[in-house]
């Protein structure tokens, strides 16, 4: 490596180190305040937990309906993301795969979803729910998010699946295989890359969804976390050390999810090379 | 195909659950009647345990009924409400503040004049929710707006204040400047989280200048903002805030956080607040409160040169509930109310939430370690004349959104001069 | 078939056209149809249906032709502020939202050592909650002791710590930042996806002629996979015409409208505004909407007449 390629190597390596600085250090942050007390982070915003109170994170469990908000949370957001990713591929596969009169339209109709406020679409949703008996219900909250985030995940699914080369569907038909057969062994297993992103970004923003939750759920036992959050948030001076220790327990499931399901899409992604 | 089919049946049997779950979920859980009730001030633990006692209360009395409070914070609050009530839904009683009239003019409010006992209320206090002759919520918390401030801090900048705490407009810079000439913020004050704080010493000033009919004329679009005596007090105001007056992070300062500015770090000298300023300051440290010992002063707002009426102070209504006109339980919900008015629960309020309230009590009870506050607090209003209602109360629309972003962020953020102000306001405002 | 390809575009011209089997297709597409007809196109149509009319006292609705929009477009200062605010901000956002992510790609790709590490904490601001993301660049932004007056006034540039959300001039932008903070995590990920299908014997064919890595970069790769950085700016652009929760937690809007958003103000008029009326904030809505999905049409357009003319 010559000259220039050092300097490259150290040019890139400093960016990288600068970037990581800024991406993770608040988070850093945040970790470091959940383990301290409000009146210890007044004194020094960024010092070390010194001692660090492990025990806010249980106070703030079993305090705070933590642990009911945290049930509901996966319940609601795990079924929505379950359902996202079967219809959303469904119909993906079928605009990608078939050629049929209507078939632009419908992707148009699905696509042109995602520009919707959400802010308005709120009260006729509220309204919908109502009449189906399915308002400050689970259920009702989980269908709403499947609702809200189809058009998205249809968008980048359609997008990949129909990249995939037809001669591989060619070839299964003439080997016998059935459409679902076609969809279940094919589409899916190719697919895995684009659907494992779907599935990350569903979860991320159902997980963190807060205007709907508010809005379609009164009663307390079946809030969902974010709302946990804001409990700490109210008027008052911001118990700041409460709130970054229950920041910290919204944010490490999705942290770790998405650490497990970044090496399937990284294997996804170089299967799909070799094959 | 039997894969079809499977698939479809699946698809069959999850419908059916689905559908089961539904209604199960729909249909009302026991035969007792519920009152919801939904409130605001999820975070103000006195509060909380004031309204639940309230409601153990009254299901003592009535042992067939449940009251069930939930509680919001503002904003989710007012999200969920207009939600619920565009759908015909909704809890039995809710929160609202005066200025929500919204809930009146569309019919979602019971008039109250026939199901609750106004002997316990204030009158003043109940013509603040009469429209058209009607009476349509439940007063609960007043405050006054009161100018607090650091006795510590007061002697330390080498200012004597008068007994009755009042000082005219130069002393008032004076006190200002010299403040900021030793490093310490003369006033604490933010807007980053609510629409009313920054327009405090504006409204004291314009007050005090106009007197009170004016003034009410100012707020409803009958006198223009061009009038010399309004551009005098705000120019009076700029005056402070060139001195730098308030924080240089006011623009993003919370209400909670510029209570601590105030009381604990970094410290300022004066803090213009709602007398509601105990709720957040009589609590342990730890929880935001003041610290131990806090030397904490009422004084009065400075008087204006010329002015109509410096007795004048504003007084109005915060935390009211109103009986939803589409609640089942109009009478029970009503004697839930009557609950939240009796004048033991006044005397208690005042006990352990230490602020003014619209049911008729005594402020001389409260006893203990705030005593001397109330007495002083007590000592500050005893020559007042009660102005009811702040901007916000009075105002409605496209003038509330100019006036809030003009008198409560940017005017006195520093970022408009005081002709751009006058002129922002009168276009939004002035309707001559 | 030597290799996966998938990219190239060309296989929808191949597809079959006679005998489609109908029930699949409809089986397929049924749940998501259902669920859309239900949830989305209801609330749609009545959010256009409530802009042609006024909702007065105890529900009645009144007629009101074309007045909201009338009143919108002529009467209405805020909403064209609200609307320079997001076409900036949806303009010039994605630019970098996109760009960052793909030199980031870049520089997994090129196999930087602990390379798992770096995704993992590249990517965490993508999970954080807005809610989280707010409060936390609030207090990075805070006047007195945030990290970035901070930093300023440590290297001696105190002259220039600000408030940064409380100054008009400088509140949109500092928002902007933290939300391309947030997302171009997302956008690497995207790319990485792609560089990873690209075909790598053309990669090998390039370096064998000693094509530098800038060449290789900018004549080979970026055009194999335009479609997806396509994708990805659209998407961008979308999102941040449609920007809400982050403006609303940090600034509300404010100082000043100046970072107000066409959502801050759709959701201002209809949940803070004393008023029941649903039928002007649906003005907005339905209007923004048309306008928002002109720009992504024409720009999908644009570009795939491009993408086209290359085949």
């Amino acid at each position: 490596m010559g000259f220039a390629g050092v300097a490259r190597q150290t040019v890139l390596l400093t960016a990288v180190a600068l970037y990581t600085a800024l991406a993770g250090a608040p988070v850093l942050w945040v970790a470091m305040m959940s383990l301290r007390t409000t009146s210890e982070i007044a004194a020094a915003p960024f010092g070390w937990p010194s001692p660090a109170h492990w025990g806010k994170y249980w106070t703030v469990w079993t305090t705070s309906h933590y642990d009911t908000y945290f049930w509901n949370s996966t319940v609601i957001v795990a079924g929505a993301v379950a359902g996202l990713t079967l219809i959303g591929s469904m119909a993906a596969h079928a605009l990608a795969r078939y050629r049929f009169r209507g078939n632009r339209v419908i992707y148009f109709v699905l696509f042109s979803a995602i520009i919707f406020p959400p802010q308005l679409t709120i009260i006729s949703l509220f309204q919908v729910l109502v009449e189906y008996g399915l308002f400050n219900t689970r259920l009702g909250v989980s269908l709403v998010y499947m609702a809200i985030q189809l058009p998205l995940t249809f968008y980048l699914l359609e997008g990949f699946f129909a990249q995939i080369p037809q001669d591989y569907f060619d070839a299964a038909k003439i080997d016998g295989c059935s459409e679902l057969g076609m969809y279940w062994r094919l589409t899916v297993p190719i697919g895995m890359p684009a659907i494992a992103t779907t599935v990350i970004l569903n979860l991320i923003e159902l997980w963190n969804e807060f205007l709907y939750a508010v809005v379609l759920v009164t009663d307390d036992d079946k809030r969902t976390l974010p709302l946990g959050i804001m409990r700490f948030l109210g008027d008052k001076l911001e118990d700041v050390g409460m709130i970054a220790t229950g920041m910290m327990i919204a944010i490490l499931p999705v942290i770790l999810v998405y650490a497990f399901l970044s090496e399937r899409l990284i294997r996804g992604m170089t299967a799909s090379v070799l094959k | 195909m039997s894969a079809k089919r499977s698939l479809a049946r699946g698809w069959l049997v999850r419908g059916a659950v689905a559908g089961a779950l539904a209604v199960a979920i729909a249909l009302p859980a026991a035969a007792e009647t519920t009152i919801t009730i939904w409130s605001h001030e999820a975070d103000e633990p006195a509060k909380v345990a004031w309204r639940e006692k309230a409601a153990r209360n009254f299901e003592a009395k009535n042992p067939d009924v449940k009251v069930k409070i939930t509680w919001y914070d503002k904003p989710a609050l007012n999200a969920a409400l207009r939600t619920a009530l565009r759908a015909g839904q909704g809890p039995d009683i809710f929160y609202a503040e005066p200025d929500q009239v919204e809930y009146i003019t569309n019919g979602f409010a019971t008039p109250l004049d026939d199901l609750v006992n106004w002997n316990n209320i204030y009158d003043w206090a109940r013509g603040v929710w009469t429209h058209n002759g009607k009476t349509y919520g439940l007063p609960q918390e007043a405050y006054t707006i009161e100018l607090y401030y650091n006795k510590e801090l007061m002697k330390k900048v080498g200012v004597t204040l008068p007994p009755s705490g009042q000082v005219g407009q130069a002393q008032f810079l004076d006190i200002v400047k010299k403040a900021a000439a030793a490093g310490i913020t003369p006033i604490s004050q933010g807007v980053g989280d609510r629409p009313y704080p920054g327009v405090y010493l504006s409204e004291e000033a314009l007050l005090r200048r106009l007197g009170r009919d004016d003034y009410g004329k100012l707020l409803t679009g009958k006198l223009s903002y061009k009038d010399p005596r309004v551009v005098e007090s705000l120019t009076f105001v700029k005056g402070l805030v060139d001195a730098g007056a308030y924080p240089k992070s006011f623009a993003t300062l919370k209400l909670g956080e510029s209570h601590y500015y105030f009381h604990t770090k970094p410290g300022s000298l004066m803090f213009p607040m709602g007398s509601f300023y105990t709720g957040r300051a009589f609590v342990p440290p730890d929880k935001g409160g003041q610290p131990e010992g806090f030397p904490l002063g009422v004084m009065q707002f400075p008087a204006m040169d010329k002015g109509a009426c410096n007795q004048c102070k504003s007084l109005t209504i915060g935390a009211s509930f109103i009986l939803n006109a589409g609640s089942k339980n109009q009478k029970l919900a009503a004697g839930m109310l009557n609950e939240m008015a009796t004048p033991d629960m006044g005397t208690l309020w005042l006990e352990t939430i230490l602020l003014q309230t619209a049911i008729k009590s005594d402020p001389s009870k409260v006893g203990g370690k705030y005593a001397e506050y109330f007495r002083e607090l007590l000592d500050r209003n005893k020559d007042a004349q009660y102005f009811v209602g702040i901007p916000r109360d009075h105002i409605q629309g496209k003038c509330k959104d100019v006036f809030t972003q003009v008198l409560n962020n940017a005017f006195p953020g520093g970022l408009l001069t005081v002709d751009a102000a006058v002129d922002m306001l009168n276009q939004g405002c002035y309707t001559n | 078939m030597a290799i996966s390809r998938p990219a190239a575009p060309a296989t929808r011209a191949r597809r079959r056209s006679a005998g489609q089997p109908w029930p699949v297709i409809l089986l397929f597409l049924a749940p998501a149809l259902l669920l859309y007809l239900g949830f989305t196109i209801d609330p749609a149509f009545r959010t256009f249906y409530n802009s042609v009319h006024t909702i007065k006292p105890r529900g009645v609705e009144e007629f009101v032709g074309l007045a909201h929009f009338r009143e919108l477009l002529t009467a209405d200062p805020v909403f064209w502020k609200s609307v320079a605010n997001t076409m900036i901000w949806a303009v010039a956002a994605p630019i970098p939202d996109v760009g960052i992510g793909l030199l980031l790609a870049l520089c997994l790709y090129a196999k930087v050592p602990l390379a798992r590490f770096f995704r993992v904490v590249w990517f965490t601001p993508v999970l954080l909650s807005y809610v989280v993301v707010g409060i936390i660049w609030m207090w990075v932004y805070n006047f007195e002791w945030g990290v970035a007056n901070e930093l300023l006034r440590w290297v001696g540039l105190s002259g220039l710590a600000h408030s940064w959300l409380g100054d008009p001039k400088t509140a949109l932008w500092s928002v902007m930042f933290t939300h391309v903070w947030k997302w171009t995590g997302f956008n690497m990920v995207v790319c990485l996806a792609a560089l990873y299908a690209l075909p790598t014997e053309i990669l090998e064919a390039a370096s064998l002629d000693n094509c530098g890595w800038a060449r290789r970069l900018v004549f080979i790769m970026i055009p194999i996979m335009w479609r997806t950085l396509l994708n990805l700016l659209i998407l961008s652009f979308i999102g941040k015409m449609r920007v809400f929760d982050l403006v609303w937690i940090m600034t509300g809007g404010g100082p000043l409208w100046s970072t107000e958003t066409v959502s801050t103000y759709v959701y201002k008029r209809a949940f803070e505004w004393n008023t029941f009326d649903l039928g002007y904030p649906s003005t907005i809505a339905a209007l923004w909407f048309v306008v928002v999905l002109a720009f992504a049409l024409s720009l999908s357009w644009l570009f795939r007449q491009r993408d086209r003319l290359e085949y």
